[in-house]
């Protein structure tokens, strides 16, 4: 089980953590993947310049509500056993 | 905590003008001393600005002079003795009502010409006895009673009971009308300026949106003592963290985090796990987390921004009151627990800076946060609570 937090504190939340969670959610019901995605969230992980802040297990990205999907595509399902 | 301080007073007060005055004829003043609280309700004959300045005189009087530690009986002589009578109607300019608390533990209405004062005890109407005085020619009545909690009495001015005449009822509402409509809303437990505004709408629909007199409610609902403590930013030495916290938890009452970083002290301090949830119950404020032994945990500075905005409001018209009354966001349940649950809030406020907020294109800088608070706590200390801010 893949587990992806996303970080909704304050400053990622400004730049865009909901439309980020609503992006994930919907990729991960699209593709049937609810099984094998956990989606959870943090509040700072202390890295808001880069927000926002996504992790990968302990692995962390910088996504914005734009690249939701390329990110998705590109990080999320090659990790995926 | 003495006796004195098991139950406290929630007040509110609005009016409704006579339709087309600017100016309303009636008027509320409150005033507090050590141990009493005085509101005083005057009804001006008449509408626009005659009667708008002579029942601020009549309150204004009266009020001042119980502040300055004059005995009630004498204030009344004065008003009673000074009052001018209109040389029109042959009639008094200003009538009154007089609430004064005593140590939270008995009140005395006195009144001259107003409807009389409703009480609601244990949900229903209670007839409270009063004496009729005769003081400087005028008939004015008294009542003494030892309060309980939950008691709630409404004041108001003529312009209530006369609502709707020659529109829905030829006499306009009867006081057991009022008592009835009231008795449905009083064991919800609203706050008592909700009350006033509840009472005020159904007069304003009465008179058809066109009040024929200007309407005054003053309710005052006894309640006991509820400290809500809330913490929001973590404290500026981190070798504090562990006194602050420590502080905080061990002070009566429910307790509120508020902020990201402050919320990981606190769960590490308890030893519990924090728990964010990804539901966005109002998409622009940030989702609440859990930690047991917490009562609410959110995010800081947007959400606490949104409680400041409903906080302006509800010291306005209230009009805000459907969105924070029933929404599940971190904003709507802070909003409840400080509005309507608490009588005494505890601010505890940490001055660390977080290096990461401290962007240009970031519109949460320390200083909003500072701001935040001294609003925040300046709303509430007019919503009539006990604020009392400690920075760390």
């Amino acid at each position: 089980m893949m587990k992806i937090t996303v970080c909704i504190g304050s400053s990622c939340h400004l730049k865009g953590s909901r439309e980020v969670v609503e992006g994930l959610q919907k990729l991960i019901s699209e593709r049937g993947l609810k099984d094998s995605i956990e989606l959870a969230g943090t509040f700072c992980l202390g890295q808001c310049q880069t927000g926002v802040n996504v992790l990968i297990g302990e692995e962390r990205f910088s996504v914005t509500p734009d690249t939701v999907t390329e990110f998705f595509e590109k990080d999320v399902l090659p990790r995926i056993k | 905590m003495t006796k004195k301080n098991e139950l406290c007073a929630d007040i509110g007060y609005l009016s409704i003008n006579h339709a087309g005055e600017n100016l309303c004829g009636d008027h509320v003043e409150k005033v507090e001393t050590d141990d009493s609280l005085v509101l005083v309700l005057a009804d001006g004959l008449g509408s626009g600005v005659k009667a708008s300045i002579l029942s601020t005189l009549t309150s204004k009087i009266i009020s001042t002079m119980i502040a300055a530690g004059l005995k009630l009986e004498d204030c009344v002589e004065t008003i009673a003795a000074t009052l001018p009578v209109c040389s029109v109607r042959g009639v008094a300019y200003s009538t009154f009502t007089i609430i004064r608390i005593v140590d939270n533990k008995r009140a005395e209405i006195i009144q001259y010409d107003n409807p009389k004062s409703i009480l609601i005890r244990n949900g229903e109407n209670y007839e409270y006895p009063v004496e009729t005085l005769e003081i400087g020619g005028k008939r004015i009545t008294k009542a003494d009673i030892e309060l309980q909690e939950g008691d709630v009495f409404i004041a108001m001015s003529d312009g209530v009971e006369h609502a709707g005449v020659g529109i829905r009822y030829n006499f306009g509402w009867k006081r057991s009308d009022i008592i009835e409509f009231m008795k449905t809303f009083v064991p919800v437990g609203f706050t008592a300026k909700t009350l006033t505004k509840i009472l005020l709408d159904e007069c304003d629909r009465l008179y058809d949106g066109q009040p024929g007199d200007d309407a005054t409610v003053c309710t005052v609902k006894m309640r006991p003592r509820t400290p809500v403590n809330l913490m929001f930013g973590p404290p500026a030495d981190r070798a504090d963290n562990d006194k602050v916290m420590s502080l905080f938890f061990s002070s009566p009452g429910k307790h509120i985090v508020c902020g990201g970083t402050t919320s990981t002290i606190a769960a590490k301090w308890l030893d519990k796990p924090l728990v964010p949830k990804l539901e966005y119950l109002d998409p622009e404020i940030p989702p609440t987390a859990e930690i047991e032994g917490v009562d609410l945990v959110t995010e800081g500075v947007i959400t606490v921004s949104r409680v400041l905005e409903y906080a302006k409001d509800y010291l306005k018209d209230n009009g805000k009151y459907e969105k924070w009354s029933c929404g599940r966001d971190g904003a709507s349940l802070i909003a409840r627990m400080l509005f309507e649950d608490a009588t005494d809030v505890s601010f505890f406020v940490g001055r660390a800076v977080n290096p990461a907020h401290q962007n240009p294109d970031l519109p949460i800088t320390f200083n909003i946060k500072m701001r935040l608070v001294e609003e925040l706590s300046d709303c509430l200390g007019k919503m009539g609570k006990k604020i009392n801010v400690s920075y760390f």
